[in-house]
């Protein structure tokens, strides 16, 4: 799956969260600087294993802790 | 080879007598410390020599915890008899579980060691101008090529002063973020001199004996092998480790409800009224009636949810929040009822009663208040919902949950999880599951109807990343009511004792109070309460031999 798909998903998913337009968030910025919360930012893991059939852990969007960082890794785990 | 004592019976034993005077478990000497605002020393002492630590160590690294329901009863009985004993005694538990969790074998070892030896271990996260909210800390942990210097104050910490060992989050990264904290075992004792001090006992409204105090560090300098976990790992370490002691937390309002309802029992029956024992007069005996039933379902569902710690470890990121919220805050209201029948005497100041209210308030607020454990469930709305429309069961470990007399499975650190992927067994097991027989008058086809209500609402629900609305914390709650009722109505069918008439009216009585419904089950239920106080048995619906001395019976 193409980076930019998984990208393009996050960033709506990571603006609906914080009620902003996708194009608002800035994929370089740290989410927690965007203002999504911490502990808020597991829920990411949810959608990510409903949108693509992978399992990862909770904590997966403190390790990779921007858009793009996080689209990063699934690029990798995604097939 | 005769099975052991359940952990409940000889505690209450080597407790002694709680009206014998020299006794230094005697309440009339507790009541007196508390005045004084001294810390109970000497009963901590005696506990030590009891080896009740035994109770803080998992088998596997030498102690005598195998089963966490073996700890909850070590909870609730201490707490029955004195609550600042039993937070003094048992914060080792708390300051020690990281390691349990997170730590090395090396680590876990030498930690085993200190605590079987009866060292205090305290966990030391708050801090003055930061209070539920671990990332805004500002102790830091400044590496260098041997060691971490720890540097900054910690506040309002459980045994800071009396501790041997304090467990320290501490900032090892960016401010604010969640990999930004680690998690440290500093040694007291270790530290180079004038590198620490510890700060004065704060004056508190309940448990004021505590040593309630803080820590202070400058420039503290802690060998590499202090860390506990990955560097950064601190706030998922601590949020699986309290994922544990929120559960065990429920134990502390069990006992102390337990205890309320006893010197509000005691006192009704020898007061007169109209030329009456208060306890005739229908308004008395209906308060202390749904405070019986009500303390039966927080013991269901702290019971249950305490099992699930071992044989459902993968949810306890939903189970522990529910029982943290549900369970202080449904034994706050029993103890402010029952406050109504003591009437003035429920003012005396340094009376028992006075003691356990006030004592009691604390537990909605320690180690993640109501809040945050309403929050932790919110964030977790989505998987509830889908776990609930695909009908997912963990049908093991709920069965080991639910059957009291089925031996546990150890508890696998590994698998706790700060989310649960399955969502919650025991509510998702509500509409498939048929009971003995729908005797409860309606209520469980009642509850399977909020249940599926309660869920389409969840589903529906918006995500909140930023301010959660307060119809979301109403929901969760609905939430946890619903999950109180499936445990009284699983728990009917598992506990082998409950097969009897008494069982299944004490459970159609918890289900009522549950669902906020008349039953006269309820009020049927006032002349158990008042055997058992009377036969000094406790206010259980475990299968346990009865205490050959109960709890306080002292006048009020």
């Amino acid at each position: 799956m193409p980076s930019d798909t998984i990208s393009t998903w996050l960033r709506e998913r990571v603006a609906f969260y914080v009620e902003c337009e996708p194009a608002e968030i800035d994929p370089d910025v740290k989410l927690v600087e965007i203002g999504l919360d911490s502990v808020f930012a597991m829920s990411l893991s949810g959608d990510i294993e409903d949108e693509f059939g992978v399992l990862v852990e909770p904590t997966v969007a403190w390790d990779h802790p921007t858009v793009n960082a996080l689209a990063g890794y699934l690029r990798g785990v995604v097939t | 080879m005769t099975p052991p004592r359940p952990p409940a019976e000889w505690l209450e034993d080597a407790l002694g007598d709680p009206g014998a005077e020299g006794n230094v478990f005697s309440v009339a000497g507790l009541l007196e410390l508390d005045r004084r605002e001294e810390f109970p020393a000497d009963a901590c002492a005696r506990l030590d020599e009891l080896g009740l630590q035994r109770f803080y160590v998992p088998a596997e690294h030498g102690g005598g915890l195998r089963s966490y329901e073996d700890l909850l009863q070590v909870i609730r009985v201490l707490s029955r008899r004195d609550f600042t004993v039993a937070l003094a005694h048992c914060k080792t538990y708390l300051g020690s579980v990281a390691v349990w969790v997170a730590g090395t074998p090396e680590q876990a070892a030498a930690l085993a060691r200190r605590v079987l030896g009866g060292e205090v271990v305290s966990l030391a996260l708050t801090e003055r101008d930061h209070g539920s909210d671990l990332l805004a800390g500002s102790v830091t942990a400044t590496p260098d090529a041997f060691h971490h210097r720890i540097d900054g104050e910690k506040w309002l910490i459980n045994n800071a002063t009396r501790g041997d060992l304090v467990c320290v989050l501490a900032r090892t990264g960016a401010p604010g973020e969640a990999r930004g904290h680690s998690l440290f075992l500093v040694d007291k004792h270790a530290l180079p001199e004038g590198t620490y001090r510890c700060l004065p006992k704060v004056p508190t409204h309940g448990v004021r004996g505590a040593d309630i105090s803080g820590i202070a560090f400058t420039g503290a300098e802690v060998p590499a092998g202090a860390m506990v976990g990955e560097p950064g790992g601190g706030l998922e370490v601590l949020l699986k480790a309290l994922q544990i002691t929120r559960t065990l937390c429920g134990g502390m309002s069990l006992g102390m409800a337990e205890h309320a309802l006893r010197l509000a029992t005691g006192f009704a029956e020898r007061h007169r009224m109209f030329g009456r024992p208060l306890i005739e007069l229908p308004q008395t005996a209906r308060v202390l009636a749904e405070a019986y039933a009500d303390l039966m379902v927080a013991e269901a569902v702290t019971v249950l949810s305490t099992r699930a710690v071992h044989s459902l470890t993968a949810e306890q990121s939903v189970i522990s929040a529910i029982v943290k919220y549900y369970v202080p805050t449904l034994a706050d209201q029993v103890i402010n009822r029952l406050a109504k029948v003591l009437g003035a005497r429920a003012l005396l100041v340094d009376g028992p009663f006075q003691k356990v209210q006030r004592d009691h308030r604390i537990v909605g607020i320690f180690d993640g208040n109501t809040l945050v454990n309403l929050n932790a469930l919110v964030n977790q709305f989505a998987g509830l919902a889908r776990g609930y429309r695909r009908g997912l069961v963990d049908r093991e470990g709920l069965d080991a949950a639910a059957d009291l007399g089925r031996e546990l499975p150890p508890l696998v650190p590994a698998r706790l999880s700060l989310l649960s992927r399955g969502g919650c067994s025991l509510v998702q097991d509500l509409p498939t599951r048929t009971p003995v027989a729908d005797q409860a008058d309606g209520h469980v086809a009642e509850l399977r109807r909020r249940a599926d209500g309660l869920h389409e609402e969840l589903a529906r629900t918006r995500p909140a990343g930023r301010d959660v609305p307060p119809e979301l914390f109403e929901l969760a709650r609905r939430y946890a009511a619903l999950y109180a009722g499936a445990a009284c109505l699983r728990l009917r069918a598992g506990d082998g004792g409950d097969e009897d008439d008494q069982g299944l009216r004490r459970s159609r009585a918890c289900l009522a109070r549950v669902l906020g419904r008349h039953d006269e089950a309820v009020d049927g239920l006032l002349p158990v309460l008042r055997e058992r106080v009377h036969d000094r048995r406790p206010l259980s619906a475990l299968p346990y031999r009865s205490n050959s001395r109960g709890a306080v019976t002292h006048a009020v």
